[in-house]
């Protein structure tokens, strides 16, 4: 417990003056900060109430920890949070036109909290997750992107995946030809070599895949068919939810992932998302629309305006969005 | 041979043949040959080779006491007086190679090679097999449960035949789409495998053939050992058949040189059904020719699923011509070109009456910069074909720099009131299903290998027994690791 951080368990938010101090951070990362041993989850701190002065959050660099919808257990066990993801003034252009989308995002992510992100139409939100994941339409032109203690720029998309970083496509792609369990299996596999584990037969796969079924409510007969083929979109969200609870990422970026779900469809995948939450585990969500933030209630809430971030606070943004739209955001 | 000046053969009265060739050995053709039945004029040059060829086959048997199959010889050798050596100048053979034949030298198979132990214990034992050694028909063994009645399944020349031949000379008619390999075929076949359905029967159990090429030579030794394998599938008015056609070298056999000419003709009843399943896995050193003619009478159903994957020069030529209205056809290919091999398939699907159904789908796969496929299919939808429905789609994946495809889908369609499509697609593996499976951990290396053998599982999928399914399947992994290890 050594490594606890400056920011002690008092319940009020401190705001990190410096990026010096993210030293400290990184310092500790070497150190294995074990979190198991600790009997309650961490008391959502909340911030600022009613007040609409989250001005001065943007930093969003809060060692403040927030877990969703779990117990209002009171318990001081506030340590410390380890950044999982920490985006600095990152600027990336479509790769084919040189049209800049991302001007420069500034992000924090730290273990077990939820983020969403919120924005106009072509603010780059996808744009965001996208180059997160590798995708090679879009190239980096400049800025940071350090996930666990490493570059993640420099890493190609299957080594992101396997260092813990999952991203729900807005539009999953069909692959005919290969079923979803061998698909699964596939992924899972990598994984697990990655983890110098031993690797699954598909008997034993399916051991283990079966209670993540049940867990996005989904039936075994969608196994023996082919990836996304044929599938409606909710099907196709919830293959993504499936994929999530196996590959059991660290960090996963949701991508719109209400949209095209119907109310039933919406509380599954929601479900199914806090289930997998775990202290350890991230989420960033976007999203257009609040309904998806009632289910999984998030900490954090960003405004996202032309490549960047130009808002954080927590739901209560949400409330201020549906009433006045973005204009308010951007001039309040 | 030395090259010649021709004088063009004009047949028009029973002349001798021997005064009209200048300066050649004679033709030694034994049988008497009546050129009163040829069609009126009939110009052709005679191509030294083929008619070398000709004699060789016409000397490897001895004439046949069946009047069927002596007169399907006699047809045959007329035709190919007249029938040169395809150049790359025919259209038929603009894209395919068949140097590989024409630069060696052959020899017919002439006796039944002695075949071990054939039952290999992988078949189904439900399934009546039909063994087929280098042409000649060596073993069958009958399903486990009896064959319904009237069901004959054999050789023609067989004693047991005696019932149906009647009935079967009737059917034997001259094919006028053959080409030379159909020919040589013809006269080179040393006998004829029979299948016949009586009408209304139903036979529950598929019959596999496998034909084995038993005699082979090492590779690059210029020797092809030639085998004419003749099938004839009849199936009368309202009966059900299942026809696996395997061929494959035989044990031990895998890389010798050899060439597989075989036949095979289907006549098709009215309201019969045929489901025929045709794999292919031959030798990386051989050439595997293959002629199926289908004859489809009103509202029949033929299904045909073909997975190639052997042979150094492999064509598949089909023909399915259409006898009566409401017929269905479905015609699924899939070829795989991983080595410096030629695939190819040669289609033709002839409407001469209303509200056909047909679909055709091809798919080939070429992995290797050397590797080739051609695909020519033709449709003719003639001018009493009114509300047909036709449909073809041709995708090809190329793997490699320098692989080579040429697709050639043709519609020729005279009938106005009908509904007929065709799509041809070439590319490589889809970029956003590669990104799909790595940004899920798998390696780009698995993540090509996994979506090129789920391009081919498509058709497949479509094999109508899970051992032939499985078998395959194997097969193109093999191939596909074999080509990756040699990459690296």
């Amino acid at each position: 417990m050594a490594q606890r951080l400056s920011i002690s368990s008092s319940s009020r938010p401190s705001v990190l003056p410096t990026p010096n101090s993210s030293a400290a951070y990184s310092s500790s990362n070497r150190v294995p900060f074990n979190f198991n041993f600790l009997p309650h989850p961490i008391h959502p701190i909340r911030l600022c109430n009613g007040s609409t002065n989250h001005r001065r959050l943007s930093v969003s660099r809060l060692a403040a920890t927030a877990l969703p919808s779990v117990d209002s257990d009171d318990s001081a066990g506030a340590s410390g949070k380890k950044p999982l993801l920490e985006v600095k003034d990152l600027k990336a252009v479509i790769a084919e036109t040189g049209q800049e989308i991302l001007k420069g995002v500034n992000l924090v992510v730290n273990e077990g909290e939820v983020h969403a992100i919120m924005g106009k139409n072509g603010s780059g939100k996808s744009t965001f997750s996208k180059v997160l994941v590798g995708h090679p339409h879009y190239e980096v032109t400049g800025g940071s992107v350090i996930f666990k203690g490493e570059n993640l720029l420099d890493m190609e998309p299957e080594d992101r995946s396997l260092a813990g970083l999952f991203m729900s496509f807005q539009s999953p792609v069909e692959i005919p030809g290969v079923s979803n369990s061998d698909f699964l299996n596939m992924a899972y596999n990598a994984r697990r070599r990655k983890l110098a584990l031993p690797e699954l037969g598909p008997i034993e796969f399916y051991a283990y895949l079966f209670p993540k079924l049940e867990l996005v409510n989904m039936k075994s007969d969608f196994l023996n068919r082919n990836v996304n083929e044929g599938f409606s979109g909710g099907e196709r969200k919830r293959n993504e939810i499936l994929q999530l609870a196996v590959l059991e990422a660290d960090l996963s970026v949701l991508d719109e992932i209400d949209s095209g779900l119907d109310v039933d469809a919406l509380q599954d995948v929601a479900k199914a998302v806090n289930g997998l939450l775990t202290p350890k585990k991230s989420v960033l969500m976007v999203t257009h629309y609040r309904r998806l933030l009632e289910f999984i209630k998030p900490a954090f809430v960003h405004i996202m305006e032309d490549g960047r971030i130009i808002k954080t606070g927590d739901i209560e943004i949400v409330s201020l969005l549906e009433k006045e739209g973005y204009k308010a955001m951007s001039t309040s | 041979m030395s090259v010649l000046a021709f004088t063009p053969v004009v047949l028009r009265t029973p002349t001798s043949v021997k005064a009209s060739f200048p300066c050649q050995p004679r033709p030694k053709f034994r049988t008497t040959v009546s050129f009163a039945s040829a069609p009126a004029t009939q110009i052709g040059f005679s191509d030294p080779f083929v008619l070398q060829l000709a004699e060789t086959l016409e000397d490897s048997h001895s004439p046949s006491p069946l009047p069927s199959l002596q007169n399907l010889r006699d047809t045959s050798s007329e035709s190919l007086l007249s029938t040169p050596w395809p150049s790359r100048r025919d259209e038929a053979f603009r894209f395919t190679d068949t140097s590989l034949i024409r630069q060696s030298q052959i020899l017919p198979v002439t006796q039944p090679p002695k075949v071990g132990n054939l039952a290999t214990g992988s078949e189904d034992t439900n399934f009546s097999h039909l063994f087929i050694a280098d042409g000649f028909l060596v073993n069958s063994i009958p399903c486990a449960s009896s064959l319904p009645d009237g069901v004959f399944i054999g050789s023609l020349s067989s004693d047991s035949s005696d019932g149906i031949r009647e009935k079967l000379s009737s059917l034997f008619s001259d094919f006028q789409w053959g080409d030379m390999f159909w020919s040589l075929n013809g006269l080179g076949a040393p006998d004829v495998t029979v299948i016949y359905v009586p009408a209304g029967v139903r036979v529950e159990t598929p019959i596999h053939l496998k034909y084995l090429s038993v005699e082979g030579r090492e590779g690059g030794s210029k020797v092809l050992p030639l085998s004419n394998p003749r099938v004839f599938v009849v199936v009368e008015d309202g009966g059900e058949i299942g026809i696996i056609e395997e061929f494959v070298s035989s044990e031990g056999n895998e890389n010798k040189c050899y060439w597989s000419n075989s036949v095979l003709e289907v006549v098709i009843g009215k309201g019969a059904k045929v489901k025929h399943s045709y794999v292919q896995n031959q030798s990386f050193n051989s050439a595997h020719i293959k002629w199926t003619s289908v004859r489809q009478e009103s509202e029949s159903r033929y299904e045909l699923v073909e997975a190639s994957s052997g042979g150094k020069l492999s064509r598949h030529n089909l023909h399915i011509q259409q006898l009566g209205p409401d017929t269905e056809t479905e015609v699924s290919t899939f070829h795989l070109s991983a080595g410096d091999q030629t695939q190819d398939l040669h289609s033709r699907l002839i409407f001469d009456h209303p509200r056909a159904y047909s679909r055709q789908l091809h798919k080939c796969i070429i992995a290797h910069s050397s590797g080739q496929a051609v695909f020519d299919g033709n449709v003719r939808v003639n001018r009493y074909a009114q509300q047909t429905d036709a449909g073809q789609l041709t995708r090809s994946l190329l793997l490699e720099p320098r692989a080579t495809v040429n697709v050639k889908p043709n519609l020729q369609i005279i009938a106005d009131d009908v509904k007929c499509s065709h799509g041809a697609a070439i590319s490589d593996l889809e970029e956003d299903q590669l990104f799909y499976m790595r940004a899920r951990g798998v390696d780009l290396d698995t993540a090509r290998k996994a979506l090129v053998f789920s391009f081919g599982k498509e058709v497949v999928d479509r094999l109508p027994h899970s051992y032939l399914r499985e078998g395959v399947e194997r097969q193109v992994k093999e191939v596909l690791r074999r080509l990756t290890s040699e990459n690296e």
